[in-house]
């Protein structure tokens, strides 16, 4: 009895030493996850860290307002009016792009195709979103830019469109296969009610399908967005690399600089630069992307939120 | 009514042309890659190219090599006996004619030499590109053209037109003409083209900036980096997606750390570069520079998220009554998770890790700073704490706009690409297998 009694029941410093383990592995758990989720912290706060020297040493206003952009004269000029501009003509332009033929596909393969033809495509698509976006670039560089400076007699065959059209390729997979999930979840009753009141598919799926799942095909315009905006191979190789604000601004045939090329073009030489201002505006530009990509998350899930609050109201 | 069919059917018909337009933009992006990268590994090789084994690296049987290579000399012999030939009638032209002839003679002389070698005899170039004619049969064709034709542009319609002048008229009459005739019509007795696989180009070194040899040090660089990214970005994964979704109760902490997650998910990539030389580099001095272990530690970062996401579905999508079997068997909190839930959510977790593996092999932006080197020697095991590397991403752009030759060496390029690609690629399908049996084993 005696004995059995010893097997079940713990003592109490058995139990206490228990208690603790479990409290301690608790504890582990969480430090270790807190590390790998405020490792973006460190991030914010190391990238601000070096572009803060920039910003005393040559102020916001000019980095924001001018486009003089010369960072090796003397004395250097760091005006990147015009780069902003080049990420946001690239961005906007690969994203009007993506998104019409985005949504399409997405409905052909929610509605249209056989669940068959879907097995085999959702696959196929995330194979697109898997390739490098260096083979891209180097896609776009080396028989996309060609081609279009033969046929379409573009002086230069890289310029902001090259760029965009690759970039809207590369956001095309994220677009889609977001976009179709949100289709998927907004459930077959609503289909089915449509139909029984006689519409047709079309109907159906502009006036009911998709407005009902709305949100989830913002979300992933936002995701394509972010795509675009944070690329830097492709826009690198295939927009030209000129800080300069096309004229007219809407002339794609520019070349274009953007933020992620600058940076990228200008640290080749990070080791000789260190702590120059050349060094700490390239930080600048790093931080200014943190702060676009922080607020594109921002929207992303108070779309989300807003969503689960009026799917819980009916 | 009709109107509405119409639309109907437009709308479908549109919806069906976006998905066969985004098919035929993966055809379009992979074929060419796919169809010249072969030409890296499978190609028309010449003498040049089995000469160029055989003192590079060794291979193929020397004696064969240098019968064959006998014969191909005398077979051009003509052809550098009729260079001098014309260099002697040269010296007895009127002055008039032989400055009109120079410059042209010059391309030629120039040409022959990098088409066919250095003339046997004369002393070896400094540059191994030098050394040897065009070891590719696809190139030797380039470089004949250029000998036989001079480009020219045509602006009379206004934009200039390209047009291909033939030299051999120019040159009627002199001793040169024969050059022309030969290259014309007995290329393939100079350069005798044959079938050659080079599955070694993937782990060959690369002789002369990637003109001979293959991309070994590249591909090493690659697997290096993604390894090391997956070695660090794992454990920590696990143990985040862990819990995440089993010790993890809610509240403002929990919900902090959750969006810390997605803000790091869309963090974009070359930003996590800056980190990695500002942090890894600058501040924590993991190495003196670029290298490897910096690299990996960046890249490690930058897949985290997939990692913890994919974990953390793949642990959720175990059934709830495995959990409670186990709990109700009387087995702690602990050894439940680590001899039930883990095992049970290992592929799930493993197509994660694939798929994320794939995405540190590709990325670019991120090691251009912290890793990556244009050219280098391959990089043993024990120098990976300290040395950078070359990698197939960052070799790909470096070639392909900052080779000073990059027209030259195109199938190298395509070469890298397609390895890249096909790496990447194959860790996905990978990646689809692995989930397709998971989903089947889940169902019963």
């Amino acid at each position: 009895m005696r004995f059995a009694r010893e097997q079940i029941v713990l003592t109490a410093g058995e139990r206490r030493r228990r208690r603790a383990a479990a409290w301690a592995g608790r504890a582990v758990l969480f430090a270790v996850t807190s590390v790998a989720a405020l490792a973006v912290l460190a991030i914010i706060f190391f990238i601000a860290r070096d572009a803060l020297p920039f910003f005393r040493q040559c102020g916001v206003v000019r980095f924001f307002a001018s486009n003089a952009w010369y960072p090796t004269h003397e004395p250097p000029q760091f005006g990147a009016l015009a780069i902003f501009c080049g990420s946001l003509i690239v961005t906007v332009t690969a994203v009007v792009i993506a998104v019409p033929p985005g949504i399409l596909a997405a409905v052909c393969m929610s509605d249209l195709l056989p669940f068959g033809a879907r097995q085999v495509l959702k696959p196929t698509i995330e194979m697109l979103a898997a390739i490098p976006s260096v083979v891209y670039g180097f896609f776009a560089l080396v028989v996309l830019a060609p081609l279009m400076q033969d046929r379409l007699g573009v002086s230069s065959g890289v310029n902001a469109l090259t760029a965009s059209v690759i970039l809207a390729v590369m956001a095309l997979p994220t677009i889609v296969s977001v976009s179709e999930d949100a289709l998927q979840a907004s459930g077959r009753e609503l289909r089915e009610g449509s139909y029984a009141v006689g519409a047709t598919r079309a109907e159906t799926l502009v006036r009911v399908v998709i407005p009902a799942s709305v949100s989830g095909i913002f979300s992933a315009v936002l995701l394509g967005v972010m795509r675009a905006l944070g690329e830097t191979m492709v826009v690198w190789m295939a927009s030209g690399n000129a800080a300069q604000i096309p004229k007219p601004f809407f002339n794609l045939f520019a070349p274009v600089r953007t933020l992620t090329a600058t940076i990228a073009g200008d640290m080749g030489e990070a080791d000789q630069m260190t702590g120059s201002a050349h060094y700490h505006v390239l930080f600048a530009m790093g931080l200014s992307l943190l702060f676009f990509s922080f607020l594109c998350n921002v929207a992303g899930e108070w779309i989300v939120a807003r969503q689960r609050r009026r799917m819980r109201g009916g | 009514m009709k109107r509405r069919k119409i639309v109907d059917w437009v709308f479908s018909g549109g919806a069906y042309c976006a998905v066969a337009v985004m098919v035929a933009f993966l055809v379009l992006v992979i074929g060419p890659v796919f169809v010249k990268g072969v030409g890296a590994y499978v190609f028309r090789g010449t003498v040049e190219n089995r000469r160029m084994m055989l003192e590079q690296f060794g291979r193929g049987d020397s004696v064969a090599v240098l019968a064959e290579w006998a014969e191909v000399r005398r077979a051009r012999q003509p052809v550098y006996d009729a260079l001098r030939a014309f260099e002697r009638e040269m010296d007895e032209m009127p002055s008039a004619r032989r400055k009109e002839l120079r410059a042209a003679f010059k391309e030629v002389k120039e040409g022959v030499a990098e088409l066919l070698g250095p003339e046997p005899g004369t002393p070896l170039p400094a540059l191994t590109r030098r050394i040897y004619g065009q070891t590719r049969w696809d190139r030797a064709k380039v470089k004949r053209a250029h000998i036989l034709f001079e480009e020219q542009w045509d602006y009379s319609g206004g934009d200039g037109v390209r047009v291909l002048v033939p030299r051999a008229p120019m040159f009627e009459g002199t001793a040169l003409a024969l050059v022309f005739a030969v290259l014309e019509k007995d290329l393939e007795g100079l350069l005798r083209p044959r079938l050659r696989f080079y599955p070694q180009f993937l782990t060959d070194r690369s002789i002369d900036a990637h003109f001979f040899g293959g991309i070994g040090a590249e591909v090493a660089g690659t697997v290096y980096l993604a390894l090391g990214a997956m070695l660090i970005a794992v454990p920590f994964g696990i143990v985040a997606a862990v819990y995440f979704q089993e010790y993890a109760r809610g509240g403002p902490v929990l919900s902090f750390l959750r969006s810390c997650v997605n803000t790091l998910a869309g963090v974009p990539s070359v930003v996590f570069g800056l980190f990695g030389l500002a942090f890894f580099i600058n501040t924590m001095h993991v190495s003196r520079g670029k290298s490897v272990l910096a690299g990996a530690l960046t890249l490690a970062l930058l897949v985290l998220p997939t990692v913890i996401r994919a974990s953390e579905e793949a642990i959720a999508a175990v059934p709830r009554t495995y959990k409670e079997a186990a709990l109700s068997l009387g087995a702690g909190q602990w050894r439940t998770i680590l001899t039930v839930i883990l095992p049970a959510a290992l592929p799930g977790i493993l197509t994660g890790i694939v798929i994320s593996m794939g995405r540190a092999a590709g990325e670019t932006a991120p090691i251009i700073f912290t890793a990556a080197v244009s050219v280098g020697p391959l990089v043993g095991l024990g120098d990976v704490l300290s040395h950078p590397t070359p990698a197939l991403s960052w070799n790909l752009y470096n070639m392909c706009t900052e080779h000073e030759a990059a027209d030259e060496i195109r199938h190298v390029q395509y070469g890298m690409a397609l390895t890249l690609v096909m790496i990447v690629l194959a860790l996905n399908l990978a990646a689809i297998f692995l989930r397709a049996r998971v989903t089947r084993r889940l169902k019963g």
